[in-house]
């Protein structure tokens, strides 16, 4: 199956600094998350799959069409949500993803028609005559999703999506995009330094450091549980505990801010020593179980190794 | 819950693939045609048309039949006679108001788009930096030739009409080619340099300001010029009098300015027109095509 997004050796500067620098990665479908710190070259990586970039060496491939030689032909199925705060003055929301619905070429009624349904979906609907420039951040951030998904595009590219929305705003957006990208033939990519925004959405992430994909793969993978190392909370007597699992070898740390402990079990047979110890200190293992890596920890040490 | 606010339809349209600037120009109108202040300009341009066509009606209507009574006040009315002359003072005067009018409509048009991010969300779908540049062109245009060259047409096809014959026609049949050609000679400069103006600075006000100050400081120039070295032709660096020195060549009006030669104005006013082109085409091409 070709694959939604293909980039070969991808290298693309700005006034000669490379914003991303041999860039290969190949993307199918689902929700895929790009991570990275600020500057780390995931506008750069969207803005190369839109056209708007040049690649200076290297090869970039759309949905199997070589860009940005026939960017047009791509754009029809895509669809973007910029990361900076749109707004259009004077003009209702319908009226403006009207517009956008007849800059893709459908007729004026299907527009019209779309427009209002799209902003259903986002919920929108009450508002969606009232001149943009009224609109909250929130509003204007349903907006640049409507328009973005107004034609039905194939792959879906999300910039920061959250940016500036209240926590309950937040999770209705991802809600949307899950929703989205839960649609069949529908690849979205969610571009943002927020993980638990990618978390929520995506199954796979790709990690971009430095212009550089350091990592990829997927998140289940990423966060899977690791049986060297488990977490144990205890009845009381921690300290005690801690000691004496130190002096029989095991290496201890406490997770904050919660009483929780992460213990690697260096050894055959270590979950049953912990509980001869906890015995032996008086007290209870009262939570026991292997430990999952978060992906901020999975992130961590993807810009570490880098 | 109604379905539709459940989720959305699939898309199975086929789209239309072509003439994307005549969406843009359709957009542009809606929305102009929302603002007060371009309703009333385009009500003053009209006021204008209105009196020449009433000048059309006592000249070919009242002055030609010797059995009214105000026949002989039109008929020895200089200014109600028709002529070619008629049409370059019609357009020449209408000048100030298309000015105005598309100062008010364009000065907005690149920069507000630019201040609001919206670039990045129109070519990020099928148009094309000259769908856009044509679009927001062809929008001013049609303002602009809509307030000279249709009416100045259209009161020349009146004039026919009123006054039948091929005397008529003899006399007059070079007459819209002369008003579409000075239409276009100072429609299409004043577009090109609102638009520039509008694509290089960052906000609506700025924009118009500097087409006026740019306009005030070579019309300015021009006369200092000319009266410090006593030598007139050099009233054609000011912008608005090399414009005119075409409309005189074009109209076959004798009452000239100045007597440098209309190809050295129509020189100028070609520069002007492919230096703002330069920055338009740059500027928006920029947008679609960062790095």
């Amino acid at each position: 199956m070709t694959p939604i997004i293909e980039f070969s050796d991808v290298t693309v500067c700005y006034d000669g600094f490379p914003a991303l620098d041999g860039v290969s990665v190949q993307v199918g479908g689902g929700a895929i998350g790009l991570l990275g710190p600020n500057g780390a070259g995931k506008s750069t990586l969207i803005k190369t799959v839109l056209g708007f970039n040049r690649a200076e060496k290297g090869e970039v491939k759309i949905f199997g069409i070589e860009m940005p030689a026939r960017a047009i032909e791509v754009r029809h199925r895509l669809g973007y949500m910029p990361e900076l705060e749109v707004s259009s003055p004077k003009v209702s929301a319908v009226a403006f993803l009207t517009y956008c619905g007849r800059i893709f070429g459908i007729s004026r009624v299907d527009a019209l028609e779309r427009a209002h349904e799209v902003l259903n979906y986002v919920k929108l609907g009450d508002s969606r005559y009232r001149n943009m420039e009224t609109y909250s951040t929130g509003m204007l951030q349903r907006v640049k999703l409507a328009q973005a998904i107004l034609h039905d595009p194939k792959l879906l590219l999300l910039d920061e999506p959250t940016n500036g929305l209240d926590p309950d705003g937040r999770i209705e957006i991802l809600d949307l995009v899950r929703d989205i990208a839960a649609r069949p033939g529908v690849t979205v990519i969610v571009s943002s330094h927020l993980l638990p925004d990618v978390q929520h959405v995506c199954e796979r992430v790709v990690m971009i450091d430095k212009g550089k994909v350091v990592h990829e793969g997927n998140i289940s993978e990423m966060t899977a549980p690791r049986h060297e190392y488990c977490e144990i909370r205890l009845r009381e007597n921690d300290q005690m505990f801690v000691a004496a699992a130190r002096d029989a070898g095991f290496e201890c740390a406490r997770l904050h801010p919660s009483n929780t402990w992460l213990v690697r079990l260096s050894q055959e047979g270590g979950a049953q020593r912990l509980f001869g110890i906890a015995r032996d200190c008086n007290t209870q293992i009262r939570h026991y179980q292997p430990a999952r890596r978060s992906l901020e920890e999975a992130f961590l040490q993807a810009m570490i190794k880098e | 819950m109604p379905i539709y606010t459940k989720t959305y339809r699939r898309y199975e349209g086929q789209p239309r693939r072509h003439f994307r600037w005549l969406v843009v120009i359709e957009q542009e109108m809606k929305t102009l045609a929302k603002f007060r202040v371009f309703k009333a300009l385009v009500l003053i341009a009209c006021l204008h048309i209105v009196l020449r066509l009433l000048q059309i009606v006592a000249y070919d209507v009242l002055a030609q039949d010797p059995n009214h009574p105000l026949q002989i006040v039109f008929a020895n009315l200089d200014i109600a006679y028709i002529g070619p002359d008629t049409f370059f003072s019609f357009l020449y005067l209408q000048t100030t108001i298309m000015f105005i009018l598309l100062l008010y409509s364009g000065s907005g048009m690149i920069c507000n788009d630019f201040k609001n991010n919206l670039m990045e969300i129109y070519f990020s779908k099928p148009l094309t930096w000259v769908d856009y540049s044509l679009g927001k062109t062809l929008t001013l245009m049609l303002l602009g030739l809509s307030v000279t060259a249709a009416p100045g047409i259209l009161l020349v096809v009146l004039h026919n009409l009123l006054l039948p014959g091929m005397e008529t026609i003899q006399a007059s049949w070079w007459w819209p080619i002369s008003i579409m050609a000075y239409s276009l000679a100072i429609v299409l400069p004043t577009v090109l340099c609102i638009l520039a103006c509008s694509a290089l600075l960052p906000s609506q006000n700025y924009a118009a300001i500097t087409v006026i100050m740019a306009l005030v400081a070579n019309s300015s120039l021009g006369m200092l010029f000319a009266g410090m070295l006593r030598q007139r032709d050099y009233m054609a660096i000011s912008f608005p009098l090399a414009l005119r020195r075409i409309g005189e060549t074009v109209f076959g009006d004798e009452r000239i300015l100045f007597t440098l030669s209309w190809k050295w104005c129509f020189l100028y006013a070609v520069v002007v027109c492919l230096v703002a082109l330069a920055i338009i085409l740059r500027k928006v091409r920029r947008a679609e095509i960062a790095a």
